[in-house]
């Protein structure tokens, strides 16, 4: 005969310390608890709404400057540290936890336009519309230097002068090159005067230049006649240009995949590509309404920041045709230049009102340290509202947000736009030979040629 | 340093190679690395043509080949011979500096062929060490373009010399010496030998070719790796006509393009690894370093001299020695034997046991209501600290000093005598008003002074006449034994005696409601009642006893035992005071009776209940059995009959049961009339054959009781069975029969148009408005507005056009809802989501809980981990290579820290160089 008979072995239940948690043993069976799926629901939707609630993206804007910001760089050897450059060549070094400034780089003449640093995060690269190229010793900033001396301006290591205006600069990763953009694409040593090698392909001004961090010898540029072109630093020569209906104003090879890059397109969207595949994009990341200035990945790779003429600055999934977040003031201009802070969890976005802005990469985020239990609360109501965001309610809340008037209504006459367009292309095809007319996929249809 | 060594290579060379150097300089300072140089012989080698003259060209030389002697690559260069000749119409341009221009580079590659004149084998073989795969074909190439272009160059010459004269400014012999140069070459020296070929040999077919010179080496050792290498040159000297530039800058990306996208493509399994992982982490532990004091403090190293002095005393062998001991014995010295340990904790635990006993006893007295017992208690307290003070002087003398302070106390508040509120009060309106309770609380009060003051008076002198009349014991106890003792105890007994008498006559009064009227109460009193008195007579007779052995005595006597006895006493009468009667127990057994009575009463009533009901049932068997009796005029069926009885006859239970199997409209008249008609059709045939023998079951029934009738009727029907003239109803009928109360399809149809009307509301009559037109009757008159009736028709008209368009509109049996539940739609998505490829997969997706109260512990971190995992304030570095194999188990960790780990890899490294010195240093030290 079997008897079965409940025995608890008193180690199981002993705790081993005053502090340790009562363990606690619960029958798991689902027919127990039938509601279950109910109550995930319902917390869900309550963490839907606590996020909306909690949803306080703005942290602070860096006021100092005194004309539109052109462009930014981040220290990648420095959390803390944010270069800015404005139109009126002015470079200054932010502090981003006490958001002052911490030094100034005088000496450009025209208009910064370009801006970036070596990977140690000693050197700061810089070129504009003065047809100079300058490099500055980063100073280490202690806290003390950056309270006490307000005009900690710094003089410039080496000032190279070259024939034609600058657009846009950056550096390789890990390397000792940079490249510059302007008439022709040019690659610079540290210490050489002179650029080591220029390519040249087309007669068109280049506009921005961007290396592949993962792949340090790629870099791709776009240029003034709507082309984005690739090169490679090892085969000395250009590899392939892809020309696009309109004009790419900046471009960001994702960290994570350098195969992948994403194109900010003056037609208000994005475009991600295979840098193997360039015939088609691999996705079109649509939100905007007016031109895309710039484009920054996040350092995991998994999503990048838009900033956009329309005053908005977004936040794309990777692989998601929408944006996931919309950050705006009433205050913020055009943005020109935005940047994904190196941990990830910050953006900073330079407007055209001379301000630098600073926010949450995730708005409702709880900022500071969290306990263990916090952090694990967190985590299960992102994931009961990962897992029930389909549901009506859910997404209704979720994807609400409140938009500025002027943004709201040109999204709306875009979407109708888009709709008129494909209710014509329909119908002309409903009424032509079946197979005459063929409708390009939207991944495809901006693109014009791949040139070899 | 290519640059340097070029230039030593070139030093020894003419000095008509001035401009040329100059050139490369130029070209050079341009060129970071030795790859463009590559580039430029590849520019030299292009001369822009156009397509369509390169295409006439490249046909004159497949149409000539008889100029071709023996290999190819003459035949291409021979092509470049002729673009040459074409190319003079382009010479505007200088040709140092568009760097298409051979002519330079022959002269060079001249000298290469003649060795022997010039005994330059040194630079030769220097030049040849230095670059040997690469400049091999340059200088292959070249080599035959001079061979053929000599000629050409002759004539040119003179011309050439001039314009670089002018170009460069430089005078005319610079450029002199490499045409004294090739004259030279030319113009043949030397007699005729092996070692000094002739013209034709050097240009036609008697040359020396490779395969000669290398004859002589055969058995040489290096000779297998020389022809090997020989080989190889000889395969890869093929040089194709080039290509305009824009085709070749084209071919070029394209070969670009393809090399890095074959490279770029490493990172795919990676980037799938990563994107297909659930989790990403980038929160890789950064190494801080030493966390502890223990591992910095090993990590210290002496460095200076002070330092190193410390170390070495303190690492000495006798100090570290005597340390060890030192410790072991203070170790010794911290034991303790079990046995000790042991009775400590026994001790402590008795100790432990006996504080808590002596607590709960003290919470155990305080809770104690009891005045008397508390009194006692005090009294008890009293006499025992009475006892300490005749013993022990030293309490005694606290005792007087307490007393002391009581009775200073008293003396300066005169608490006791009359002077508070209350008792001023009470004497203002005069204690003979007052009740007996406020006047005994006065005279207490006043006794209380009294008696402090007295104590006063009696430590000054010692009289103790005054509390001879008290009737208080605490004063007797205080007392001196008097003569009146005697007496006095007599008179308590007497009293204690009377006082239990009265209370033995006293009959209780009787609570005659409450709680104690209860039953069960009063028999527990009664029982304490009789214990009381006995205990209250044996207390007489005692009294009694100790009565007589008083007065036989008259003498010795114990009072405490008497007072102790008659207390005993007192509380036993106290006990029989509690309210308790027989009354009680009269009106108990009272109720008892009343009680059974009732019972009885219900029992009989239930009996007559039953015999009633048995009674009714026997007379509805009577009836029944009467019924047929009635009914044999008209000849009844006997089944029939006898299932009516069976319906009717087991009791009410049965009948209701049956009632509810047949429907009431089933008991109706007409219905029943309908069976009788049936029956009497059906069984017409039966005849009156029957009639006698169906009467008899029924009599049997009329005489038996009820629970034997169903046999009995059951025997009939199977005594009914047998007989053939009897024919069984058709199924259909039985069924129709036996369904004949439920009306099934309209129920069902009823129940539709409930379900129609609730999901499709009928549209709600128009009425007039209350207060409308009620007095000026214009309504009435009008009837109703027009808008009202077209509303309504209107509303008519959609919910008829709403229900002819449900599904069910024309299916007869069927009720299809559609109605929405608005709760349940909450939880459905309209579409299948975007990811999710289908429907089950979805829902398997969200079947199963996450959360914390769902799940055991260990898996609800993993079930409910985000995607990124990251820590705030850490910098995430793009992702580096390594080599992944697609097929491993994936470890979520493992990619992101690479770069961490290898890091840390060095720094262990380190760590191991450290510890190695440190132990060298040690070693050193013990040495």
């Amino acid at each position: 005969m079997k008897v079965k008979v409940i025995s608890r072995s008193t180690d199981e239940f002993t705790r081993e310390r005053s502090k340790d948690l009562q363990r606690v043993f619960r029958n798991y069976d689902p027919n127990l608890r039938p509601q279950e799926k109910a109550v995930e629901y319902v917390r869900a939707l309550n963490a839907a709404k606590l996020d909306k609630i909690f949803a306080r993206p703005f942290i602070g804007a860096m006021d100092g400057h005194i004309d539109a910001i052109s462009c930014m760089a981040k220290n990648p050897n420095n959390l803390k540290g944010i270069f800015s450059g404005s139109m009126d060549g002015d470079i200054r070094l932010w502090d981003i936890a006490s958001r002052r400034t911490v030094s100034q780089f005088l000496g450009h003449q025209g208009a910064v336009r370009g801006l970036t640093a070596s990977t140690d995060g000693r050197v700061l690269v810089s070129c504009g519309t003065d047809c100079t190229v300058r490099l500055w010793n980063v100073p280490v900033a202690t806290l003390k230097e950056s309270y006490e001396s307000s005009d900690n301006s710094v003089k410039p290591l080496e000032v190279y002068v070259w024939k034609n205006a600058f657009w846009a600069v950056d550096h390789q990763w890990d390397g000792v090159y940079f490249a510059t953009a302007g008439a022709q694409v040019d690659i610079w040593n540290h210490n050489r005067s002179q650029p080591v090698r220029s390519f040249e392909w087309g007669t068109d001004t280049v506009i921005s230049v961007r290396f592949n961090p993962g792949e340090p010898n790629l870099l791709a540029t776009s240029a003034s006649d709507r082309s984005i072109t690739l090169y490679d630093l090892r085969m000395s020569s250009p590899t392939r240009k892809l020309i696009m209906q309109t004009k790419t104003n900046s471009i960001c090879w994702n960290p994570m995949e350098p195969m992948n890059f994403t194109a900010a397109n003056e037609d208000s969207n994005c475009y991600s590509y295979d840098a193997r595949k360039l015939d088609e994009a691999r996705m079109v990341h649509k939100d905007h309404v007016s031109a895309v200035m710039d484009i920054d990945y996040s350092p995991t790779g998994r999503e990048f920041v838009t900033g956009s003429y329309d005053r908005t600055v977004r936040i794309f999934q990777f692989n998601g045709g929408h944006s996931r977040e919309i950050y705006h003031t009433q205050r913020m201009q055009r943005v020109f230049c935005v940047k994904f802070s190196c941990d990830a969890s910050y953006i900073i976005s330079g407007s055209d009102d001379t301000n630098l802005r600073l926010w949450k990469a995730k708005a409702s985020e709880q900022m500071g340290v969290l306990l263990p239990r916090e952090r694990k609360k967190h985590d299960y109501h992102e994931a009961v509202k990962n897992r029930y965001k389909h549901l009506p309610e859910v997404k209704r809340i979720l994807r609400h947000r409140h938009l500025p008037l002027p943004i709201y209504k040109a999204a709306a006459l875009r979407r109708t736009m888009t709709e008129a367009a494909r209710k014509k292309e329909e119908r002309r095809k409903a009424h032509s030979a079946p197979g005459s007319i063929s409708t390009r996929p939207l991944r495809k249809r901006r693109i014009i040629t791949e040139v070899e | 340093m290519a640059e340097t060594k070029r230039k030593a290579r070139d030093e020894p060379k003419h000095m008509a190679k001035k401009s040329k150097k100059q050139q490369k300089k130029h070209s050079d300072s341009k060129t970071p690395a030795k790859k463009d140089k590559k580039s430029d012989a590849r520019k030299r080698t292009g001369p822009r043509l156009p397509n369509s003259l390169r295409k006439v060209i490249e046909s004159l030389n497949h149409n000539s080949p008889s100029n071709s002697e023996d290999d190819e690559e003459i035949e291409s260069d021979e092509g470049e011979l002729y673009a040459e000749d074409l190319y003079e119409y382009q010479e505007g341009v200088p040709q140092e500096e568009s760097k298409k221009n051979r002519r330079f580079d022959p002269v060079e590659n001249f000298e290469y062929e003649l060795p022997q004149n010039f005994k330059d084998e040194n630079v030769l073989s220097d030049d040849e060490d230095e670059d040997e795969d690469d400049d091999d074909e340059d200088n292959g190439g070249s080599k035959t373009v001079d061979a053929n272009g000599d000629e050409i160059e002759e004539e040119d010459d003179g011309r050439h010399v001039r314009m670089l004269q002018g170009i460069t400014g430089m005078p005319s012999e610079a450029f002199e010496g490499k045409k004294k140069k090739n004259n030279v070459v030319i113009s043949e020296v030397y007699p005729e030998s092996e070692y000094n070929p002739s013209r034709e040999i050097l240009d036609g077919d008697g040359r020396i070719s490779m395969e000669d010179l290398l004859g002589p080496l055969q058995d040489k050792p290096g000779f297998g790796k020389l022809r090997k290498r020989m080989d190889q040159m000889k395969k890869s000297e093929v040089i194709e006509a080039p290509l305009p530039q824009a085709i070749r800058e084209k071919v070029e990306r394209g070969t670009a393009y393809k090399l890095s996208k074959t490279d770029i493509t490493k990172w795919e399994p990676i980037v799938k690894k990563n994107r297909e992982a659930p989790t990403i982490y980038f929160d890789e532990n950064t190494d801080l370093g030493f966390s502890t004091v223990g591992a910095i403090a090993s990590e210290f190293v002496p460095r200076t001299e002070f330092e190193k002095q410390m170390a070495s005393l303190v690492y000495d062998d006798n100090v570290m020695e005597a340390h060890q001991k030192d410790g072991s014995r203070l170790l010794e010295l911290n034991k303790v034997s079990v046995e000790d340990e042991k009775e400590r904790q026994n001790r402590i635990a008795k100790m432990r046991s006996l504080l808590f006993c002596h607590e709960m006893k003290a919470k155990h007295i305080k809770k104690i209501k009891s005045k008397t017992y508390h009194r006692l208690l005090k009294k008890n307290r009293l006499k025992t600290s009475d006892m300490e003070v005749e013993m022990d002087p030293e309490a005694a003398k606290e005792q007087a000093l307490k007393q002391e302070f009581k009775r200073a106390e008293e003396r300066m508040t005169l608490k006791h005598k009359n002077t508070s509120k209350w008792a001023t009060r009470i004497l203002r309106r005069g204690l003979q008003v007052q009740d007996e309770g406020t006047r005994a609380a006065i005279s207490e009060q006043l006794h209380q002074h009294a008696l402090l003051s007295r104590k006063m008076n009696s430590m000054k002198d010692n009289s103790s006449s005054s509390g001879s009349d008290d009737s208080s014991d605490d004063d007797n106890v205080h007392k001196n034994p008097a003569v009146s003792d005697q007496g006095r105890a007599s008179k308590l007994l007497e009293k204690a005696k009377e006082k239990t008498l009265k209370i033995l006559e006293l009959e209780d009064e009787v609570p005659k409601s409450g709680l104690l009227s209860l039953p069960f109460m009063e028999r527990g009193l009664k029982k304490r009642k009789e214990a009381a008195d006995e205990e209250a007579k044996l207390a007489l007779q005692e009294y009694e006893s100790s009565l007589k052995q008083m007065e036989d005595s008259s003498g010795v006597e114990n009072p405490k035992a008497s007072t102790s006895s008659g207390r005993r006493i007192f509380g036993a009468a106290a006990k029989t005071h509690a309210p308790e009667s027989r009354n009680m127990v009269k009106s108990d057994t009272f109720y008892a009776n009343s009680d059974s009575e009732d019972d009885m009463e219900a029992k009989e009533n239930t009996a007559d209940v039953g015999n009633n009901k048995s009674n009714d049932s026997q007379k509805d068997v009577h009836l029944d059995s009467v019924l047929p009796h009635e009914n044999t005029e008209i000849v009844q069926d006997s089944v029939f009959k006898s299932f009516d009885d069976i319906v009717r006859d087991p009791g009410p239970k049965t009948t209701y049961e049956v009632a509810i199997f047949a429907s009431d409209r089933w008991r109706k008249m007409e219905s029943r009339d309908k069976m009788d008609a049936k029956s009497k059709r059906s069984l017409k045939s039966v005849g009156p054959e029957h009639n006698q023998d169906s009467e008899e079951p029924v009599k049997e029934v009329g005489d038996h009781s009820d629970s034997e009738s169903e046999g009995q009727m059951v025997d009939g029907v199977l005594a009914l069975g047998p007989k053939p003239s009897y024919e069984l109803p058709s199924q259909a009928e039985l069924i129709r029969q036996a369904f004949a109360g439920d009306d099934v399809e309209e129920d069902f149809e009823n129940a539709k148009l409930e379900v129609l009307n609730k999901e499709n509301p009928e549209p709600e009559k128009p009425v007039l408005l209350p207060g409308w037109g009620q007095w000026t009757h214009v309504q009435k008159k009008k009837g109703l507005p027009s808008w009202m009736l077209n509303d309504h028709e209107n509303a008519q008209r959609k919910r008829e056009e709403a229900l002819k368009k449900r599904k069910d509109a024309r299916l007869k049996h069927v009720i299809i809802s559609e109605k929405l539940d608005v709760k349940a739609q909450k939880l459905l998505t309209k579409t299948l989501p975007y990811p999710f490829t289908s429907k089950e997969v979805f829902e398997q997706s969200i079947r199963m809980p996450i959360g914390p109260e769902f799940n055991p512990a260990m898996t609800v971190g993993a079930l409910n981990r985000p995607e990124v995992v990251k820590k705030p304030g850490v910098i995430i570095r793009p992702i580096e290579f390594k080599e992944v194999n697609p097929h491993e188990n994936t470890e979520g960790h493992k990619w992101s820290g690479q770069k961490q780990k290898m890091k840390k890899g060095k720094s262990n490294g380190t760590k191991m160089t450290k510890k190695t010195k440190m132990a060298g240093g040690k070693t050193m030290k013990v040495k």
